[in-house]
């Protein structure tokens, strides 16, 4: 499914994006944007179409309401459909969506196979699309975090944390999400470079909805299959909510000489992370809220005229057992 | 038992037509129709009320695109409750012990896998679509041998029947989303003519081809017979069971069909089929007060899921929250069950 995402873009193109982007970020990313200043910035009148594929985690309900507070708060109309983690409901929302011809639909997560064709049929409409950490030929502009420094980040972390070597497992559910086939793939990229670590096989299948019960359980039957100390060292996933569960199927088996990997920053799994004696080590927080209104910063510079890179980054901070105090402040979680 | 004797009059022939049904209603009945007249007529004046509101409230409501898209979007869950409604028809109204068919929605979730795995195997579309309806049909096999010769209720038959598919499904999809595309898919997700989804098309077409065959054919008269009163039709001669059997097998191709029209509608198979479920059940129960004599109708039911899309397309038109139209939709259901139930104690006095 990365072949999709990467096909249109041309793989060569997008690592040369990707560096460059990667030097610009530090610098780009702290100047809220070349030509407009914030308060310039306008959306009266303008009826913004904002959807996503559901509210039920910490990241996408603050995205989510951070989208439709920067839309009233730029004086433009938000109409704001939220499909519950159901494609079909997703689809059809985006459908009435197109139909209603709001000035701009910003798409907010989603599986990129099911929402491009409708993505298509907004620009063929004549609507512009931007996206929240979907990436499509089909949008204008992706607000994301750098998920290549994310899944660089944590795994380095990681391999770190274990020395260099060791079994670790790794939940793999999401690979057609985009964001998660990055992080993934960052993390076997690294650990290509450290020939002692390795993935048990088969991954494990991280699910939605029911996900921290779900890796609770499925953690609890891989401790069981490996019983003696040291045998696993680590538990990877593509965000944090199945990290939470690991953590607490670790905890109740007294396993906690594993430690846990995840992204997203959830408030839960931070305050894991605060807890000395809980085994999980890192969460890389991104700032769900600062996405949303980054993404409709940005339509309201396209709808004024100006033109928005292929991607705008906001960057993500690494918290682990050193710093987690510190990254919990900067988030406004305390 | 709910003896609805005008009702019996025109399934069962002539011979078996007794008149115990009339003369014990004779009185109340006058009282009974005016109570169904004024549930079926207040049900249709509600629909076409929310619908005039919404076009006053949103106007892009009442144009042909957004009527289109209506269709278009109730198409896969319009399937699925003539599907189950054929079922109810045959097995009786009876909520617990009549019939009902809760594995359509893990069906259509398992078929729509089956489909998007064969493309992905680099099948054609003609082996995919055999594919798929041909899962629903042996779904529904299952579900007619455990009901009619292991006699189990429906309700726990399919319960377990739903359960088997839903882990199927999982086994074959691993539980993520199975890309697929082809020239067919893309064709049956496009605009047709007057710029109306096809879906919307293909959902017409089949309620139209289903209604002809339960209505207005001998056929369809028995499934109502053997439904509403089985001891009778036995009577008469009918095979009950087969024409049980025949219900859930009707009702299996009807998951299988959805599930093609779902791949073509998300391009490709996804989760979360089993959400479907309650939808659909509500739906083919709301049918049953948009038809003359209260009875479930191919009919009643699309215009139930019409009013079902209507209601979320227009929340959205309007800006409403769409999670309110699940509390619509309960509220709805809890209505039309007290009020048919009330009715029928009423008709058995």
């Amino acid at each position: 499914m990365s072949n999709e995402f990467l096909g249109g873009v041309n793989r060569r193109n997008l690592l040369k994006l990707t560096a460059a982007v990667g030097a610009v970020a530090g610098a780009g990313l702290f100047s809220s944007g070349p030509s407009f200043a914030a308060e310039e910035l306008s959306l009266k009148g303008k009826r913004i179409g904002i959807s996503t594929a559901g509210t039920d985690h910490f990241f996408d309900l603050q995205a989510y309401n951070a989208q439709i507070e920067e839309v009233k708060r730029l004086g433009g109309e938000p109409i704001a459909v939220d499909a519950g983690r159901n494609d079909g409901k997703l689809v059809s929302q985006l459908q009435t969506l197109i139909a209603q011809k709001p000035d701009a639909i910003v798409q907010l997560l989603g599986t990129v196979s099911v929402i491009d064709p409708w993505l298509k049929k907004a620009r063929d409409a004549g609507i512009p699309v931007l996206t929240i950490d979907v990436g499509t030929t089909n949008s204008v502009n992706n607000s994301t975090s750098d998920n290549w420094a994310i899944g660089k980040d944590l795994a380095l972390q990681l391999v770190s944390d274990i020395g260099g070597e060791g079994n670790i497992v790794v939940f793999n559910g999401f690979y057609g999400v985009t964001p998660c086939a990055i992080r993934y793939d960052q993390l076997v990229n690294v650990i290509k470079y450290f020939p002692k670590v390795q993935i048990i096989q088969p991954e494990l299948r991280d699910v939605i909805p029911n996900t921290v019960q779900d890796a609770f359980t499925q953690i609890t039957a891989i401790l069981n299959k490996y019983p003696e100390k040291g045998s696993i060292k680590a538990i990877w996933a593509a965000w944090d909510v199945p990290q939470l569960g690991a953590t607490q199927a670790l905890t109740a088996a007294g396993r906690t000489e594993i430690k846990t990997y995840g992204v997203d920053g959830s408030p839960e799994v931070l305050q894991l992370v605060a807890d000395p004696n809980s085994p999980a080590a890192a969460d890389v927080a991104q700032q769900p809220a600062e996405l949303g209104r980054t993404a409709i910063r940005n339509v309201a510079k396209l709808l004024a005229g100006g033109t928005l890179p292929r991607e705008t980054y906001v960057p993500a901070l690494l918290a682990n057992k050193e710093n987690v105090g510190e990254i919990s402040k900067k988030l406004g979680l305390g | 038992m709910s003896v609805d004797a005008a009702h019996l009059s025109t399934a069962l022939s002539a011979p078996v037509r007794h008149e115990t049904g009339a003369t014990k209603t004779a009185t109340g009945a006058f009282g009974r129709r005016l109570a169904v007249l004024a549930l079926r007529q207040g049900s249709m004046a509600v629909f076409i009320g929310v619908l005039v509101y919404f076009s006053i409230a949103a106007p892009y409501f009442f144009t042909v695109g957004n009527i289109g898209n209506v269709l278009g979007q109730s198409a896969i869950a319009g399937v699925l409750a003539i599907g189950l409604t054929i079922v109810i028809i045959a097995g009786g109204s009876n909520v617990v012990t009549g019939g009902i068919d809760l594995s359509l929605a893990a069906n259509m979730g398992l078929s729509a896998a089956v489909y998007a795995s064969l493309l992905q195997a680099g099948q054609g579309d003609a082996v995919a679509i055999i594919g798929a309806l041909g899962t629903g049909l042996v779904i529904g096999a299952i579900n007619a041998a455990a009901i009619t010769l292991a006699g189990i209720v429906p309700l726990l038959a399919t319960l377990a029947v739903m359960n088997v598919v839903a882990g199927l499904e999982l086994v074959l999809t691993q539980n993520t989303v199975v890309p697929a595309s082809s020239d067919f898919l893309s064709a049956v997700s496009a605009s047709g003519p007057f710029g109306i989804p096809v879906l919307a098309y293909v959902l017409l077409g089949f309620a139209a081809l289903v209604a002809a065959l339960v209505q207005y054919t001998p056929l369809g008269l028995r499934l109502y017979a053997v439904g509403e009163f089985p001891e009778a039709a036995r009577a008469a001669g009918l095979r009950v069971k087969l024409f049980i059997s025949g219900a859930f097998l009707a009702s299996g191709l009807c998951g299988g069909f959805a599930g093609i029209l779902s791949v073509s509608y998300l391009s490709g198979s996804t989760t979360g089929a089993g959400d479907m479920l309650l939808p659909v059940v509500v739906t083919a129960l709301l049918g049953t007060v948009f038809s003359r004599r209260l009875v479930p109708t191919i009919g009643g039911t699309l215009l139930a899921t019409l009013f079902v899309s209507s209601l979320i397309n227009g929340f959205q038109l309007l800006n409403i929250s769409s999670t309110l139209v699940s509390g619509v939709q309960g509220l709805l259901i809890l209505l039309v069950v007290s009020a048919t139930t009330l009715l029928q104690r009423k008709g058995n006095q």
